[in-house]
């Protein structure tokens, strides 16, 4: 069971698109209402930070199965100007753009996984799951 | 042999226009019948087609050497302009709608390789490629009409959407409502914000009803935006009761770590309506001796 969707986000509206194709897929693969919800929402931040702050990019999701686990996983990918300190993007209330601040941190408790590697001028590539049952929170920086 | 390079194209399509005329109209319409005759009117087809046969037959006169580039007011571009302006309003797929070009250059190309021309190959080549270079310029043509006039209905629709789902509603004397529904854009925020804002200063309201419930999700975005629109009613003196959080929607904001505390937050419409009036010193209570 491998599906795979990916959307183009290079203009606000299509951060909607991306939402619709994550709770497709979530309700696919019989996840809790709350979980979709949450997935729907950190998928609508990424695809959010994507169109703002790196001039557009892709969201791709997939299916994951482990064990007797399903998961999604949702990579954002863009070739903007990448993050400067990512450790700074993820605390609340850091934003460079006059938002809240909250969208990283939020798609960090959001999420059961989230691994986000940047390089200045090259670009950011996020990283993060979603698992059906909740399995322990893993996080990585590379 | 001479005389066969000297063939005149325009002269031939001038005495091959009613049989061409026949043949491409009775493909187009065994094409078109299943889908389109009934949107079509054929009698309005037909003198379409002639009018623009007329004007491929005047392009090989007046370029009779050289190919032709299309300029844009040119009689002939206008005419294709507007018929399949028309056709792509119609709902004609663009596949069908560059087929009516296309079918007669299938037309007149099989005229052509049935005429005396065909025995000179190189008066044979030289036409075709007239006839080939108008064709596939007008097809191109077909096709940026096709799509420029889908975007246009396109941004028509959605700025319809933007107007239909930002409504302003007067709920009673000093209280407004405001049902969000749909994709909150950046666009969308800030027409919703200044509409509450021109409704506050006309009725002069002290409280609106901010009511979410039709928001799919309410992300860092969103909650921005809400933010930003308290803020400024505030500044005009109006309180915002905020209605409609679904659990999952509050959890969620828990999570974004969204802070709404400054925001008074009622879970259904109706204790924010109930809320909404107790502000402003009214209740709503029950008749007395209603049955
Ligand atoms: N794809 C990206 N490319 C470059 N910088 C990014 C990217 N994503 C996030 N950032 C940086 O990280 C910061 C924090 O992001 P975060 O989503 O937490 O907040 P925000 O987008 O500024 O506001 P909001 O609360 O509305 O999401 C951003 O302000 C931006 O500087
Ligand atoms: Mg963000």
């Amino acid at each position: 069971m491998l599906e795979s969707v990916r959307v183009s986000i290079s203009e606000e509206i299509h951060s909607a698109e991306a939402r619709r194709q994550a709770l497709l897929l979530a309700q696919h693969l019989g996840f809790g209402r709350t979980d979709a919800y949450y997935l729907a929402t950190a998928v609508t931040e990424l695809a959010t930070n994507l169109f703002r702050h790196a001039g557009g990019g892709e969201i791709q999701l997939r299916t994951l199965t482990r064990q007797n686990a399903v998961g999604i996983e949702v990579i954002a990918h863009d070739t903007g100007p990448g993050i400067a300190n990512v450790e700074q993007a993820l605390r609340e209330g850091f934003s460079t753009s006059g938002g809240l601040g909250c969208g990283l941190p939020g798609v960090r408790r959001l999420m059961d996984e989230l691994e986000i590697c940047s390089e200045m001028g090259r670009g950011t590539r996020i990283r993060a799951c979603k698992w059906a049952a909740i399995i322990q929170t893993v996080e990585r920086q590379c | 042999m001479t005389e066969a390079v000297d063939f005149n194209v325009a002269r031939w399509l001038e005495a091959q226009q009613e049989a061409v005329l026949d043949a491409w109209m009775s493909d187009i319409v065994s094409r078109w019948k299943k889908n389109y005759l009934h949107v079509v009117d054929t009698e309005h087809l037909h003198l379409q087609s002639r009018q623009l046969l007329e004007e491929i037959r005047k392009l090989f006169v007046e370029n009779p050497n050289e190919f032709w580039e299309p300029t844009p007011d040119s009689k002939i571009v206008v005419l294709i302009r507007s018929l399949s302006t028309q056709r792509a309003k119609q709902g004609f797929k663009p596949a069908d709608s560059t087929f009516y070009v296309l079918s007669l250059k299938r037309v007149l190309w099989r005229r052509l390789l049935q005429d005396r021309i065909a025995e000179n190959k190189v008066a044979l080549a030289t036409c075709l490629a007239m006839i080939e270079n108008v064709i596939d310029r007008l097809t191109l043509l077909i096709y940026e009409v096709y799509v420029e006039t889908r975007e246009r209905l396109i941004a028509q629709q959605s700025l319809s959407l933007l107007e239909l789902s930002t409504p302003v509603v007067r709920l009673w004397d000093r209280v407004l409502m405001v049902p969000l529904i749909g994709v909150m854009d950046t666009q969308r925020a800030r027409q919703t914000t200044e509409r509450l804002l021109e409704a506050i200063a006309k009725y002069e309201a002290t409280v609106a009803i901010l009511d979410v419930t039709g928001v799919p999700v309410l992300d860092t975005s969103v909650a921005g935006h809400i933010m930003k629109t308290i803020a400024a009613a505030q500044m005009l003196g109006a309180r915002v009761v905020m209605t409609g959080i679904s659990p999952d929607g509050a959890q969620t904001l828990v999570k974004l770590g969204v802070d709404f505390s400054v925001v008074t937050t009622r879970a259904t419409l109706r204790a924010g309506v109930a809320e909404s009036l107790l502000l402003v010193g009214k209740r709503i209570v029950a008749v007395k001796d209603a049955p």
